[in-house]
């Protein structure tokens, strides 16, 4: 307990690398767009950081919840339906149907998915798939919600209106890059503050042993319907970004089953249930998986860049089954103490 | 009237494929407690093994049966040796061992995509002698075919079954899934019969795969659809228990058969998932399954 309270302190101490290296970090990611102005290169940028961003909101429930969710993109594609049906129908701005879509996947979480939360391990993965079918296959047969356009599996198009902020369209990359960059530390930020607090105790508990959480009078389904709410609605506020920025939705490509896949991918390969191991884990993946699209995946060899995703995932499971974050944050650790030793020495 | 009685044959057909298939991961699933994530991706081996066995040599696809169900064999064999065996071991003690299934998930990324690699996107059909042929019982026509892979199907069920219970090995394997602490204390190398169990579950999913290739097109991701089927129908069946897997494959074969005559057929697709979510509330441990704690 006692070097808890030490390690706490450090970060409030302003000359202690734990303090500012985060801040430097940020303050980096901030200037990139003022250098870098290439837009598939911002393009690439603000996959990494999107895909970092739906990881960090799967982790609250796949992570530190414990339940290996396997239908994430359900909420992604409830968010972006939501806020493009809104937007196409009554003229919504998306600003603000995201967060009635955020709200309304919340629901659905708490509502549809809290039966789910008994299930263990492998039953709750494969509840999740089916939870997440159910839905894309409803939305891919409704045409019309009373006289709202669904359009069924040909999707919903949005048209585009060139530079106008209030209907979240942006020419420039860097709008989309600081948006997500936002959203990012936001994400970052709701994990954190959930492992430091008595809801993240708390569901590290229930996954360590729920008999005993439960005897030591955890609330665990307040705790588990608090965590799948928060997860599904920033989930869904991540797929309202993702369809401003593509301005093209259907139901396969933002609620198929290998979205949801490579959001939980992500989060094995980075470190499951750690704060940054998401964004390891999308630091990893999506030049992995981006760059041999760009490089290799044309032509003669078709798939090759799944093909290296399949072994990176292996390799982390049997070499590195904590995730990558693990042998890193060792090192990460005895740098910056090394650094503050010399500090204190000069 | 017809119509249906029509839709039921070949949904039940259908549907004892895909009770075989699923009898391959109940078998994993009951025995190791883990999940095969990689299962549709060993019946894409069996079909392209038995695919390329015709097309290169013109070995009828049943004949072929010989080749294809030793090779998945040995193949599951050592992909439960050297992939899975050390994944398995360090989660030993944990509550919820995910490792498996993620290692597997890698695994089906992998082998799909290097099918892809290698063979290309085309859809592959083989054109045997009986491919088109049809029986006709009163006003029913039956597909060759199927008829031919549902009564191989339904034969290997039986011949499993029978050597789950009365041989050795198969009660080996069995006191292995029951208790696997109890077990290795009665002198049985659980880790060698993980291996075997593995290797003859793949060997019937390559089995399936085969049994395809007469009436299905050959293609890397062809597996994925039998693959979420299969997990369904165990879930269906009830953990572990084969009768389950072959009455829960002829289900869905039934409700995706039947259900197409009235609805399109993503429908069907909604209809099979709900009711899955529905046994998963209501009855975890399937229609066959023993409670345990899920």
């Amino acid at each position: 307990m006692k070097t808890r309270r030490n390690s706490d302190t450090d970060i409030r101490d302003f000359r202690s690398p734990k303090f500012y290296f985060p801040l430097v970090l940020v303050v980096v990611l901030f200037c990139i767009p003022l250098v870098l102005k290439d837009p598939s290169w911002l393009q690439f940028l603000i996959l990494i950081m999107f895909y970092a961003y739906l990881t960090c909101s799967w982790n609250i429930i796949g992570g530190f919840a414990g339940q290996l969710s396997l239908g994430h993109a359900a909420y992604i594609g409830i968010g972006a339906y939501t806020s493009t049906a809104l937007y196409l129908h009554f003229g919504l701005s998306p600003w603000l149907g995201m967060f009635v879509g955020g709200v309304f996947a919340a629901l659905v979480a708490v509502t549809v998915g809290y039966p789910c939360f008994k299930l263990r391990g492998a039953y709750f993965a494969l509840a999740s798939i089916a939870f997440a079918e159910v839905i894309r296959v409803v939305t891919e047969n409704t045409y019309h919600i009373g006289s709202i356009e669904i359009r069924g599996p040909r999707g919903l198009l949005l048209p585009p209106l060139g530079h106008s902020p209030l209907a979240f369209q942006f020419l420039n990359k860097a709008y989309y890059y600081y948006i997500i960059l936002i959203m990012m530390l936001i994400a970052l930020l709701v994990t954190y503050r959930i492992s430091k607090t008595k809801l993240g105790y708390s569901l590290s508990a229930i996954r360590n042993s729920l008999e005993a959480a439960q005897s030591l009078g955890v609330n665990v389904a307040r705790c588990r319907v608090t965590a799948a709410a928060t997860s599904a609605f920033l989930t869904a506020l991540g797929g309202t970004f993702y369809a401003q920025l593509i301005l093209y939705i259907f139901p396969e490509g933002v609620m198929g089953i290998i979205f949801s896949c490579e959001i939980a991918f992500i989060a094995i390969i980075g470190g499951r249930g750690t704060v940054f191991g998401p964004i390891l884990g999308a630091l990893i993946y999506i030049p992995a998986s981006e760059l041999t699209r760009m490089y290799l995946g044309g032509g003669r060899l078709l798939g090759i860049h799944m093909v290296i995703l399949g072994i990176i995932v292996m390799m982390v499971m049997l070499f590195q089954p904590a995730g990558v974050i693990k042998p890193l944050r060792r090192a990460y650790l005895s740098f910056s103490k090394r650094l503050e030793k010399q500090s204190q020495k000069a | 009237m017809e119509i249906v009685m029509q839709a039921v044959i070949s949904g039940l057909l259908m549907g004892a494929v895909y009770g075989l298939t699923a009898l391959g991961l109940t078998l994993i699933f009951g025995i190791m407690k883990v999940i095969n994530w990689a299962h549709g991706s060993f019946i894409m081996i069996g079909m392209f093994a038995g695919y390329w066995l015709w097309a290169l040599t013109g070995i009828d696809p049943y004949l072929g049966l010989i080749i294809v169900v030793p090779f998945c064999f040995v193949l599951g064999y050592f992909v439960q040796d050297i992939l899975i065996k050390p994944v398995f071991k360090s989660e030993v003690g944990v509550r919820e061992p995910i490792g498996v299934l993620m290692l597997t998930a890698g695994l089906w990324i992998f082998l799909d995509n290097f099918a892809l690699l290698l063979f290309g996107a085309f859809y592959r059909t083989a054109r045997t002698s009986y491919t088109g042929l049809t029986y006709r019982i009163g006003e029913i026509l039956v597909s060759a075919p199927r008829l031919y892979a549902f009564l191989i199907t339904i034969g290997s069920a039986y011949i499993l079954y029978v050597f789950l219970k009365k041989t050795k090995l198969g009660r080996a394997i069995r006191a292995t899934g029951q208790d696997r602490d109890t077990a290795s204390l009665m002198g049985i190398d659980i880790y060698h019969i993980y291996n075997i169990s593995f290797g003859i579950a793949i060997a019937i999913t390559g089995m399936v795969g085969a049994l395809l290739v007469p009436f299905y097109y050959v293609h890397p991701s062809a597996g994925f659809v039998f693959d979420i089927r299969a997990f369904i129908i165990v879930v269906l069946g009830g953990l572990g228990s084969i009768p389950g897997a072959i009455l829960g494959g002829l289900l869905i074969g039934l409700i995706e058969s039947v259900g197409a005559q009235y609805m399109t057929a993503t429908w069907t697709q909604g209809i099979i998932f709900g009711v899955f979510l529905a046994v998963l509330y209501i009855r975890p441990s399937g229609m066959f399954g023993f409670k345990q704690e899920w």
